[in-house]
């Protein structure tokens, strides 16, 4: 176990850096997964066909090949995906402004791919919704729109935290992806640096790998189990 | 390459028990006296009249499975010639992969009974395995597009412009780290080096660093994309791994490298798989016997 | 043009599927009136009463809402149907809200009026339905009758033009549906137009201005209700007032 203690500044910086991968990917697929629902329940059949085909896409491919797309095909097309280098931003999660782009396509990659089970989870949260709530709000004179973000979606979402919660404990697992994809120094992948470079035993590192993403993933079931029993309690 | 290693580790373990539920009913190879030493690793395998070897899979020139599912390379020439001075034929030989992250591992829980896969020596392995050998000084280089002059070295990375690639978990990636100045910005770590060749292409990076003979491999495949620039700046002395404290063992095939590095085996191994890359052969470092 | 009639239904059908839901209906609604629609289960007198907002598409026919046809959908829908309350079986109170943000939430959202506004008329309308005690509690925390109260506050704070009530009273404990229809009766008393599709003889008789009975799709007869429980004209009004009346 000396391991851990001796390297752990590798295991602090691999945290932190994928600590930043996760916030930020889980905000764009929290973003991305909310505008593809509501394409997908938008009285407007263009949209929804384009939301659906989006999550039958995006949903049954493996995580990789999205890796694949974002991390190769984004260069191919001339993109460094140079419009995620917000200044503000950048001062916080330092990978974002850097000339190398791996780490903006991970983040695009993961944002992707989760958003179609955000999007599947805020769905299901739709449904969850009486229909007569919107029908109420529609009788009152209220756009599609201000329906959608007023009455459905704030409603939506409580139904949805639960299944939501799991989407992005899953995506918080599978940042390990990163670190093959560019993402130099994220928590898997400074791991099995000290074991394959470093010759440090595997079982070891491997245990403070994983408490690395517990500290991430149980806080989170947590708090979503509290989220869950307070609204438990409101009805 | 997660993948990847994890089915080689089960096909590690699957092997391992295939091997031992073999051994159990194998009848009749067992030749009444045997030239080595009794109770010694040398006699056991002799008598065994198998052996189980982890090589790389996925090396080209050093250890690479072929389409019909056998590992060929220069690290596999060194085992069939190991196993052949134990009286063992080369289809006798078993072969696991072994990727970088597994090696110690195979060698302490006795899975594999030496471990050749261009395993560079250093002290922290040593902790936990024992090394005969070198019998090969790889050394780590740069690979650039051949139209880029700009890269002459590892230092060409000082000034924390120029970005370069390698694997997660390499040595090579450790070694280049301090020639950067900013490793956030300058390293790129990908599972497998066809990333970082892709990556070179798409001009993401500026060059691709590993040991010479990998790099060798991605230029000859490339028609003239890549070239090699600068020197050698690290030397890999590449071991052969046994098990932490067989010493008998590891004497044994310390005296057998310096044999076939005289009596042209050596040279031929060379030839016949790596050699394709690089003509150059290498005259066979001097054991270390620690 | 406010000569003309507020609400005119003309030779409307509708289909679910096979279901022949509306058949040539005809109705006209005087500003001020008041209809109440009975009939017995199933008879499309739901189904008419939420084709007037278009919560309900029809087949054919026309519907004319204050000289206009009804818009088809987008903005001009959510103006009319602003313009149109509706009070629902199910109350529908927007279960995340509290009543009183229940209240002021379109007129501030549709209408743009100011929050300050709107809340201080939102108090005025819950204290008319004798609910102002229960403004910061949630919908779920009130008994079904100050639900449907707060829902009838909600549908007058857009000032509508007509109210339409789909069984207001189908889902309240007997003991509640008292509360509610006196707060439809003095509506109904200020002058609101309003289409009130119940099973509530009483309401029927004491409020309305005229009784239209709807029996599998069809308007089959309409009337005072004086005169339409005194001495009902079709042998299916007098079925089923029968069967109504007799417990």
């Amino acid at each position: 176990m000396d391991v851990l203690i001796d390297n752990a500044d590798v295991f602090v910086s691999g945290f932190w850096l994928t600590l930043q991968l996760c916030v930020l990917s889980a905000t764009g697929a929290l973003l991305i997964g909310t505008i593809v629902a509501a394409m997908r329940i938008s009285p407007v059949p263009s949209l929804r066909w384009a939301g659906a085909t989006y999550v039958t896409l995006v949903r049954n491919l493996p995580l990789t090949i999205v890796f694949f797309l974002t991390s190769f095909g984004l260069p191919e097309l001339g993109s460094n995906a140079d419009f995620l280098r917000v200044p503000g931003l950048s001062s916080v999660f330092d990978r974002l402004g850097i000339d190398l782009p791996y780490f903006r396509f991970a983040v695009i990659a993961l944002s992707v791919y989760t958003a179609a089970f955000v999007c599947e989870a805020i769905r299901s949260g739709v449904n969850a919704v009486p229909a007569g709530q919107a029908e109420a709000a529609r009788s009152l004179g209220l756009t599609f729109r201000q329906n959608l973000l007023s009455i459905v979606l704030p409603q939506a979402w409580r139904a949805a935290i639960v299944p939501l919660g799991s989407v992005i404990i899953a995506m918080i697992k599978n940042s390990a992806l990163a670190g093959a994809f560019g993402v130099t120094g994220e928590l898997f992948s400074s791991g099995q640096n000290l074991t394959s470079s470093g010759g440090n035993p595997i079982i070891p590192v491997f245990i403070g790998i994983s408490i690395g993403y517990l500290i991430m993933t149980v806080p989170l079931g947590i708090f979503i189990d509290r989220v869950e029993n307070r609204r438990a309690v409101a009805r | 390459m997660r993948l990847k290693r994890f089915a080689a580790l089960a096909a590690v373990s699957v092997l391992a028990f295939g091997a031992a539920a073999c051994g159990g009913e194998d009848p009749g190879t067992t030749p009444t006296t045997s030239k080595f030493e009794a109770g010694t690793t040398m006699e056991k395998l002799s008598t065994a009249g198998k052996i189980t070897i982890g090589t790389k899979f996925d090396q080209p020139g050093f250890g690479l499975k072929g389409l019909d599912g056998k590992p060929a390379g220069f690290d596999v020439e060194i085992g069939k010639i190991i196993a052949a001075e134990l009286g063992i034929s080369a289809d006798k030989i078993n072969w696991i992969a072994t990727p970088s992250a597994v090696r110690e591992e195979v060698l302490e829980k006795g899975d594999a009974d030496v471990v050749i896969a261009t395993y560079t020596i250093n002290d922290k392995r040593k902790q936990r395995i024992d090394f005969a050998g070198p019998y090969y000084v790889a050394g780590q280089h740069l690979m650039v597009r051949s139209d880029d002059s700009s890269i002459t070295g590892p230092d060409s990375f000082k000034d924390g412009a120029k970005k370069v690639c390698s694997v997660q978990g390499s040595t090579p990636a450790t070694n280049i780290e301090k020639f950067l100045k900013d490793k956030a910005t300058q390293l790129v770590l990908f599972d497998v080096y066809t990333k970082c060749v892709d990556a070179l292409k798409n001009k993401q990076v500026d060059a691709v660093t590993t040991d010479n003979v990998i790099l060798l491999g991605y230029v000859s495949q490339s028609n003239g994309a890549y070239k090699l620039t600068g020197s050698k700046f690290t030397d890999e002395p590449y071991g052969i791994g046994v098990k932490k404290g067989d010493a008998k063992f590891r004497a044994f095939i310390n005296d057998l490298l310096e044999k076939i590095y005289a009596d042209g085996r050596y040279a031929k191994a060379w030839t016949d798989t790596a050699g394709k890359f690089d003509a150059n052969v290498p005259t066979g470092p001097a054991v270390n016997r620690y | 043009m406010s000569h003309e009639p507020l609400i005119v239904l003309d030779a409307v059908n509708k289909w679910f599927g096979d279901l022949h839901v509306l058949r040539d209906v005809n109705l006209t609604v005087e500003r001020g009136e008041v209809v109440v629609v009975i009939g017995p289960s199933g008879s499309g007198k739901s189904t008419l009463c939420r084709a007037v907002n278009r919560l309900e598409t029809i087949n054919s026919g026309s519907i004319r809402f204050d000289g206009k046809e009804l818009p088809a959908e987008g903005r001009a829908l959510a103006k009319l149907r602003s313009e149109v309350g509706m009070v629902f079986q199910s109350f529908n109170l927007f279960a995340h809200k509290s009543i009183l943000d229940n209240v002021t939430l379109a007129p501030i959202k549709v209408r743009g009026e100011s929050k300050a506004s709107a809340r201080a008329r939102g108090m005025q309308l819950l204290e008319r339905v004798g609910i102002a005690n229960q403004a910061n509690k949630l919908p779920a925390q009130l008994s079904g009758g100050q639900q449907q109260r707060a829902a009838i506050a909600r549908a007058l704070a857009m000032q509508p033009k007509a109210m339409l009530f789909d069984e207001p009273t189908s889902a309240l404990d007997p003991e509640m549906v008292g509360e509610v229809l006196d707060v439809m009766t003095s509506l109904a008393k200020e002058g609101m137009t309003m289409i009130v599709v119940t099973h509530e003889m009483g309401f029927a008789r004491a409020a309305a201005d005229r009784v239209v009975f709807m029996a599998d799709g069809q308007l089959v007869e309409q009337a005072p209700p004086a005169e339409f429980f005194g001495d009902p004209k079709s042998e299916r009004a007098r079925d089923f007032l029968s069967k109504v009346l007799s417990h």
